[in-house]
């Protein structure tokens, strides 16, 4: 008799990061079932725009991510092995730089950069505006992927692996990409990026959110595209969030919250339940990897 | 003579790892496993002794499941009566525990342990042994040799213990897994002598595993009264997962030792290869290449094409050190060499030896398959990225690999992983990317390395073909016995540190 273990399904979704993302995609397809049935349609508009939003701009802020760690861990590793004291120097500052500014700070001023960007006309529809917020987010995040390569790559340095290769004549680009970080990181470094993509969104909303309440002056948050963050400051979220704390003390208002209350309330849910997923996800993925 | 017989079965999911009929235990006699490192018969002997841990695998002896074994009473004697040498010393020893609490712990808590001491380390000194039994065995203190000969004298404290008792009908089974791994002969033999005079005192089960045929010889020479009491036995594989132990012959091992070798002459043309002056500096240290082992004659390290030249030295001294110098991985404080007519000293830059030197001027095969090998690779990808005029196809590549593996080879192999290999297929790999590059100088650090005989015969086979093709080679091995007879005297050089 098969048991449960040798069912591909149950086998599939053994793994908590597949199971997490199972849960994730149909969660969010019943509460836009349900959206759809309940909330009103700009409501529902504005919902599905802000959510695609989010996750368009931290899907690109995972690229930059990448291609700017992998340059500048490349460049820091080439200067290094040349001995070109004076670039490794100067790019390990510039790092260090970037890396004693907070990130919610760095992504605020950012987005000053950018909205008066929008102003001006430089910028204009989302196809230039997504990806300049975007890269502005992953100049803030990149240096944890470069951390990450880095620390591969002197591990893997260390071994007679590298050595081995090198007096085969395999050329020290091909051990570095192909080798270390393509055949013996890309568990770790895609790890590293479903973090990035939670990063992404949390800064997302933290900071859209903290424009659009007006704790900043300097950004018009008209500027900006719509975000989760952004819709969760609108003052008809706001109420919708207070009716929560309203339900604690009066239960029968609860029917009311899954009606009247939808928009608000759907933001707040995708924002959190995404955070939690996304959080089960990188961490089921580290224990199926072994990482 | 009294034989237990075992099937063993090893699988890890779906995947079986290994999975054995009739596996022979010899009560009270001596049995030596060779055959291929990885090939499993460290994880056979552990299964049946009790010590295997079991997470994520499945276990099953003689078709029971593994707790079954664990609590039958042949393994709760094995357990009580014996003693499992593990093969790599440093894991075996508690980095928090002095040696000397560590030799005292649980069931070792019996008898004296000077003596044992004394004979392994061949001194009466007491204070030399405390320098050793004082300390806390970090990566570095106690030296490998010491720590391995630490596990031996623990060994050697049961048996007194199992001597003292004199339970003869009670089952052992000590295990002794590349029991000299870290010793150079003179220890190993001491190890062996101690050994043979206790089994004679009073018989019991040992289960050596090693890759040291050179045992063999050392029996055949010194301990011939034994030789009916003892089995060479080698683990070979069927077809994954099985593997079936069978007899060794050990006469097959001596009469190709005896074998005339093919004449060697002085290299096949005077085309210097490799010229490096004796005398060179690194870390401080002086060392110095003789042409004897007495250390009277200083001689440069010259290596002709179609040379093949033998460099020894105790394990620690700097072999492998100086094949680093050679390939420009270390920089030495003061050396000077020439290789393929390139004059190199220590001020020489170092992006000379990717330009010019690894691949095409000289090569080197490192000492640890396992470390040498990017275990993620596919067999395939291992081969891909080498400098060649034309890069493989899987047919070529199949071709080259037929040189050292028994075909035909199938797609399947070469997109298989590199860490799902035996250790000795590992090893014929490592060896094989370094020898397709055909460079003019291959440095060959422990070549022999987790090979089985056939495989050593092959590698050997294939090395002295290359030689007569003009390829030169250093070789840097422990196999003394075989390299002494495999490599013309005056191609054999030894190293040591110059006393200041």
């Amino acid at each position: 008799m098969k048991t449960d273990r040798h069912n591909p399904l149950v086998s599939f979704f053994s793994g908590k990061d597949r199971f997490w993302i199972a849960v994730w995609i149909l969660v969010v397809s019943l509460l836009a079932l349900w959206d759809i049935l309940f909330l009103n349609g700009p409501a529902l508009k504005r919902v599905a725009t802000g959510f695609v939003n989010t996750f368009i701009i931290s899907v690109l802020v995972v690229c930059f991510t990448l291609i700017l760690g992998w340059c500048v861990t490349i460049s820091l590793h080439h200067l290094q092995l040349k001995g070109k004291r004076a670039g490794y120097i100067s790019l390990t500052f510039f790092i260090n730089l970037i890396r004693s500014v907070p990130q919610i700070v760095g992504v605020l001023f950012s987005y000053i950069g950018i909205a008066a960007l929008v102003d001006k006309g430089v910028l204009h529809g989302n196809l230039t505006v997504f990806p300049a917020m975007a890269f502005c987010m992953s100049i803030f995040i990149f240096v944890e992927t470069v951390d990450l390569m880095r620390e591969r790559i002197d591990h893997f340095s260390k071994l007679d692996f590298y050595n081995a290769m090198k007096v085969c004549g395999v050329s020290e680009n091909r051990i570095i990409n192909f080798d270390i970080l393509w055949k013996n990181s890309r568990i770790h470094i895609i790890n590293k990026l479903i973090s990035v993509f939670g990063i992404a969104v949390f800064l997302q909303c933290s900071v859209d959110f903290i424009i659009s309440v007006g704790l900043s002056t300097d950004v018009n948050p008209v500027s900006i595209p719509v975000t989760l963050g952004s819709l969760l400051a609108k003052i008809d979220s706001k109420q919708d969030i207070l009716a929560i704390g309203y339900t604690i003390f009066h239960p029968g208002y609860f029917p009311r919250l899954l009606f009247q209350h939808l928009q608000g309330i759907t933001v707040a849910f995708l924002i959190v339940f995404s955070l939690l997923s996304i959080n089960n996800i990188s961490n089921g993925y580290a224990e199926r990897h072994r990482l | 003579m009294s034989e237990r017989r075992f099937s063993v079965e090893i699988k890890s999911g779906n995947r079986g790892i290994v999975r054995i009929e009739k596996y022979p235990v010899y009560q009270n006699e001596i049995t030596f496993l060779f055959g291929e490192s990885g090939i499993g018969k460290s994880i056979i002997s552990k299964a049946l002794y009790g010590l295997l841990d079991q997470e994520g695998l499945e276990v099953s002896i003689d078709g029971q499941a593994y707790g079954r074994h664990l609590h039958d009473e042949w393994t709760t004697q094995v357990r009580q009566n014996s003693f499992f040498v593990f093969q790599e010393p440093s894991s075996h020893l508690n980095p928090l525990m002095t040696i000397k609490d560590q030799l005292t712990e649980g069931n070792l808590n019996t008898g004296n342990d000077s003596e044992i001491l004394s004979y392994l380390w061949q001194t009466e000194s007491d204070s030399a042994i405390r320098k050793i039994i004082d300390v806390y065995p970090k990566p570095y203190r106690p030296s490998g040799g010491e720590k391995q000969r630490i596990l031996l004298a623990m060994a050697f404290k049961r048996i007194n213990a199992f001597l003292e008792k004199r339970l003869s009908d009670q089952p052992t089974m000590f295990v002794f897994d590349e029991p000299t791994g870290s010793l150079d002969n003179n220890y190993r033999n001491l190890f062996l002598q101690l050994l043979f005079t206790k089994y004679l005192a009073h018989p019991f089960t040992i289960l050596i595993i090693t890759h040291d045929y050179s045992i063999i010889s050392e029996i055949y020479k010194n301990y011939r009264n034994i030789l009916p009491r003892i089995h060479f036995k080698e683990l070979s594989r069927i077809q994954e997962p099985d593997v079936e132990v069978h007899d060794f012959s050990a006469d097959q091992y001596l009469n190709w030792l005896q074998a005339p070798r093919p004449v060697q002459g002085s290299g096949i043309t005077d085309d210097m290869v490799l010229q490096f002056d004796p005398e060179f500096r690194i870390f401080g240290r002086t060392l110095c290449i003789y042409s004897d082992k007495s250390q009277t004659a200083v001689k440069p390290l010259s290596i002709k094409r179609g040379d093949m030249a033998y460099l020894k030295a105790p394990s620690g001294v700097g072999k492998t050190t100086l094949a680093k110098i050679l390939m420009g991985i270390y920089h030495s404080e003061s050396f000077r060499m020439s290789i393929g007519g390139i004059n190199i000293t220590e001020r020489t830059s170092s992006s000379l030896w990717p330009e010019k030197i690894w691949g095409k001027r000289a090569g080197m095969v490192f000492q640890h398959a396992d470390e040498a090998l990017n275990l993620e690779s596919t067999v395939f990808e291992t081969f891909s990225g080498l400098p060649l005029k034309i890069s493989h196809t899987a047919e070529s590549l199949s071709q080259v690999l037929l040189e050292l593996f028994d075909g035909p080879l199938s797609e399947q192999f070469l997109r298989k992983k590199v860490a799902y290999l035996s250790g000795g297929q590992k090893q014929r790999l490592n060896l094989l990317r370094t020898l397709v590059l055909g460079p003019q100088l291959i440095i060959l650090d422990e070549p022999l390395n987790g090979l089985d005989f056939n495989s050593v015969k092959k590698v050997l086979s294939m090395l002295d073909e290359k030689r007569s093709q003009g390829s030169a080679f250093l070789m840097i091995s422990h196999n003394e016995e075989i390299f002494d007879h495999f490599i013309d005297r005056e191609n054999i050089y030894y190293l040591a540190e110059m006393q200041s």
